[in-house]
């Protein structure tokens, strides 16, 4: 069966990509002496498991500007677990994606209603909304943040350590980067499922014609809401890893700017594709790094060819390499 | 009370205009404009350097403000707009496109005017006082001004020809076209009217709070406000909206003052519960 | 025959213009009703009204006694009474038959975590959801081009799509919006034979339509709407002798009546 095949291929060159990323970079890095590079490439693999959230989004027809707000929120959930109730990181990591799922289904019920630019105009306030209530509740401790978050404590099951303590490591920015490249891996697995089962189906069909889906007895606003919803499981849980290695976090660590990122590292990756937030976030964040020896001009040169490449490629980086395989 | 009615009117003034220009872009082109703030502060710098800088009189700089954005307008659609609409496959590429012009006309008004706040001369000075009401005088000038391009806006839009070519246009692209509409030759003009307007209000505020480069998105945000409460491309919801916006202002600051940043944590909440029963804002048709 | 769908003094008010007002009437199993009027009669209001698209203002709709007004869409679907669209309603992106194994959702009987995971029913699911698309596809004429993207389709077959995408849900009732608005005298002809088809495979059709001639030749019995009201009631050599619809339809040109 040639499907079969072709499935075996994926699965062969993902694995070797994931090798690649977890044997092979370190190596580079460690030969080159670049160890800023291990801070580098962990924020491009947190940041593209926040913009795969965003693309679930898309996936259902909805523009999401929003992500930041439950970026912003796991990364508090995460940091007030671990500080004031001395949870492990281990565990306040899940939680904090949970946390963002289940407001945002909350938050969801009502705006999911809304449709085209509404929508995404009430996610972009959703994000100011969001800084600004961790500026004004007790718990997030205003302006001055949250800071000097512990880092990770160790797992170990019957004495046996499976994760070491962060904090007696000697290179704790390796073992994010490990930890960081293994959620994504974990993260674009489920975003492959979603985009090749039925389930994906049912979150096009809504995206194609919401009108015509709940009329063959698609449940829209039950499926809108879980998508959402596992859209803000990513957002929170990105945002959650971010507080840990910072060890800290502000109302201003997530913004309506880097909402607007994640959006656009969708976009450039292209929409039709799984793998295009993965790109399109490797692409800006190396792009905007390697603008920063320009000074004064690197917001220009950026936002001009962020422009060129809208007019070049208005379908995304990857329409180039895969020219219409499953449109999207 | 008097004194918060007569600021949240000033304020309802000049956010109707910001709001006109926005929902304007919106209703011809379906783009929602993020450069909308950006084009505002570039309005305050255009009239900062020939009013404040060339000492040349205010009307001539305040004209120089929306010529400069119209035509920078107008080349947005024809060149970049026009372009991205015809190749993308989603509609939503032009939100990209207009973010990313956002970051651009930041980044060139940091390089050409960098980061301090500017402002220029009181165009007229005094203050207007009776029982209750203090407004200074330039405030009730810029509003009064606000009110009549508002005005004139809304006679343009009903009784010229290119008002209601982009009325038709607005309202049913494909109809309009079949009508002898010239669609792309309207759609600058539209889109170019819109910018107009951010800027000449950009003109006006330079007066009375100045501009600095980093207040592009935060007024976008308020526009996108207003548009919401209003209805999205609907010419009085965008006045509504602009109103009502400047009215919660003045009263959340009377009345939230001590507890800071609130006011807007409140118009949002409000924002929330309102659109959840009425999904369309006040005027909106419904959108799909 | 029983009735099978019920319409009880159906009203929607929009503000205050009254769509349909108080508009009552049944449908029997395995008829073929039809439902006229000049343009704002209230017949898509209806429409709506009937398919769950629309809250009634008052009255209810009842499908085999039960209502099934003023749920949702995809409530109604389930109960087995699903609605076509006008033609540029598809799944644009996708394959012809992407659209119709889509559209087979209420038939699964795996969850959506069991198609996430690809469990033993889903993969059932997705081979007889492969095999009933086909079926239809080849009962409507599509099958030539099953692997097209719907957006391509020329525009006759588009509206055979829509129907393929309602056929998918295995419904009891079908109705159909002015199936057709449009055509030419072939493809006239064309869908008549599909309206029959429908009805020989078991399926009840309620149909909204705007050409009088084509009605006339396939309805069992049709209902009049003047505006919103139910003028009248009858087999369809009744209803063209009835004063009341030939008066509905003065000033409107001799050709479109079809009388």
């Amino acid at each position: 069966m040639r499907t079969s095949q072709a499935t075996t291929v994926r699965i062969i060159a993902s694995a070797l990509f994931l090798l690649a990323l977890l044997v092979a970079v370190p190596l580079l890095i460690e030969a080159t002496g670049r160890t800023d590079l291990y801070y580098t490439l962990t924020s491009v693999a947190l940041l593209s498991i926040i913009s795969a959230g965003v693309w679930i989004t898309f996936y259902i027809g909805r523009i999401n500007i929003g992500q930041g707000a439950y970026a912003l929120m796991g990364g508090y959930v995460s940091a007030i677990l671990v500080t004031s109730y001395g949870m492990s990181f281990w565990l306040t990591l899940p939680l904090a994606g949970l946390f963002c799922a289940a407001a945002s289904v909350l938050i969801g019920l009502p705006i999911l209603r809304l449709r085209g630019v509404y929508f995404a105009m009430v996610t972009l306030v959703l994000t100011e909304v969001a800084r600004l209530l961790a500026l004004a509740l007790p718990v997030t401790n205003g302006a001055s943040g949250i800071v000097s978050i512990p880092l990770p404590s160790g797992i170990s099951f019957f004495g046996v350590t499976l994760v070491p303590d962060f904090a007696t490591l000697a290179n704790p920015r390796l073992a994010f980067y490990i930890v960081a490249v293994l959620l994504m891996a974990l993260c674009f697995l489920s975003l492959y499922r979603l985009a090749h089962s039925r389930t994906g189906q049912l979150c096009q069909s809504l995206q194609q014609n919401e009108e015509l889906a709940s009329s063959i007895g698609v449940n829209i606003a039950y499926l809108r809401v879980i998508a959402y919803a596992l859209s803000s499981f990513f957002g929170g849980v990105g945002g959650a890893m971010f507080a840990a290695i910072a060890q800290s976090i502000y109302p201003s660590s997530f913004t309506v700017a880097d909402s607007v990122n994640f959006m656009l590292n969708c976009f450039l990756g292209g929409l039709g594709y799984v793998l295009g937030p993965m790109l399109g976030t490797f692409v800006l964040y190396f792009g905007w790094d390697l603008l920063f020896q320009t000074g004064e001009f690197q917001l220009l040169i950026f936002s001009t060819v962020l422009i060129v490449l809208m007019l070049a490629l208005p379908n995304g980086l990857l329409s180039l390499a895969i020219p219409r395989k499953r449109s999207v | 009370m008097e004194q918060v009615i007569a600021n949240g009117l000033y304020l309802g003034a000049q956010y109707a205009l910001i709001a006109l220009g926005l929902t304007l872009i919106f209703a011809l082109m379906n783009v929602l404009n993020f450069a909308h703030g950006q084009m505002y502060v570039l309005g305050g710098f255009v009239t900062y350097t020939i009013y404040g800088q060339l000492k040349l009189p205010f009307v001539v700089a305040l004209i120089c403000s929306g010529v400069t954005l119209a035509v920078i307008g107008a080349l947005m659609e024809r060149f970049l707009f026009r372009t991205v609409v015809r190749r993308s496959k989603r509609e939503e590429s032009t939100m990209l496109l207009a973010a990313a012009t956002a970051f651009f006309l930041d980044a060139v008004m940091l390089l050409l005017f960098g980061e301090k706040q500017r402002g220029v001369p009181k165009i007229v000075s005094g203050v207007f006082a009776s029982e209750g009401v203090i407004l200074p005088y330039d405030r009730i000038m810029v509003g009064v001004i606000a009110i009549l391009m508002i005005a004139t806006f809304m006679l343009f839009m009903q009784y010229s020809k290119p008002g209601r070519a982009m009325r038709a246009l607005a309202q049913d692209r494909i109809a309009a076209q079949l009508m002898g509409v010239k669609v792309e030759r309207y759609s600058m003009i539209g889109f170019a009217l819109g910018a107009m307007l951010a800027g000449i209000v950009g003109g006006l505020l330079v007066s009375i709070t100045g501009v600095n480069s980093g207040i592009g998105g935060p007024i976008s945000i308020k526009a996108f406000l207003m548009v919401m409460i209003g209805g999205a491309g609907v010419v009085g919801g965008a006045i509504a909206g602009g109103f009502i916006l400047g009215m919660m202002e003045s009263v959340g600051l009377a009345t939230l003052r001590e507890y800071g940043d609130v006011t807007y944590l409140v118009i949002f909440a409000l924002l929330m519960i309102f659109l959840s029963i009425r999904p369309n804002g006040l005027m909106g048709k419904p959108w799909g | 025959m029983p009735d099978l769908l019920e319409v009880v003094g159906l009203t929607k008010r929009f503000g205050g213009l009254v769509a349909v007002n108080n508009v009552s009437f049944t449908v029997r199993d395995r008829e073929i009703l039809s439902v006229i009027g000049p343009n704002g009669a209230g017949k898509s209001t209806l429409f709506k009204l009937i398919s769950s698209f629309l809250r009634p203002t008052s009255g209810e709709v009842r499908f085999k006694g039960e209502r099934i007004s003023g749920l949702a869409p995809h409530v109604a679907a389930r109960r087995g009474v699903v609605r076509t669209f006008q033609e540029t309603t598809i799944f644009k992106n996708m394959t012809v038959l992407d659209n119709v194994v889509t559209a087979h959702h209420l038939r699964s009987r795996a969850s959506l975590a069991g198609f996430y995971f690809g469990s033993a029913a889903a993969r059932s699911d997705l081979e007889a959801f492969g095999a009933s698309a086909d079926e239809i596809l080849a009962f409507l004429g599509l099958a030539a081009m099953r692997d097209e993207i719907a957006s391509n389709l020329p525009h006759g077959h588009l509206r055979a799509l829509g129907i393929a995408i309602a056929l998918a849900t295995d419904p009891a009732v079908i109705l159909l919006d002015e199936p057709f608005a449009g055509m030419n005298y072939d493809e006239t002809r064309r869908a008549l034979q599909i309206v029959r088809k429908l009805r020989e495979r078991g399926i009840t059709v309620l149909l909204v339509e705007h050409d009088m001639s084509a009605v006339m030749n396939i309805s069992d019995r049709i209902v009049v709407l003047n505006f919103g009201q139910m003028i009248a009631e009858g087999t369809p050599a009744q209803i063209r002798q009835n004063p009341k619809v030939i008066e509905a339809y003065l000033g409107v040109e001799d050709e479109s009546i079809g009388l």
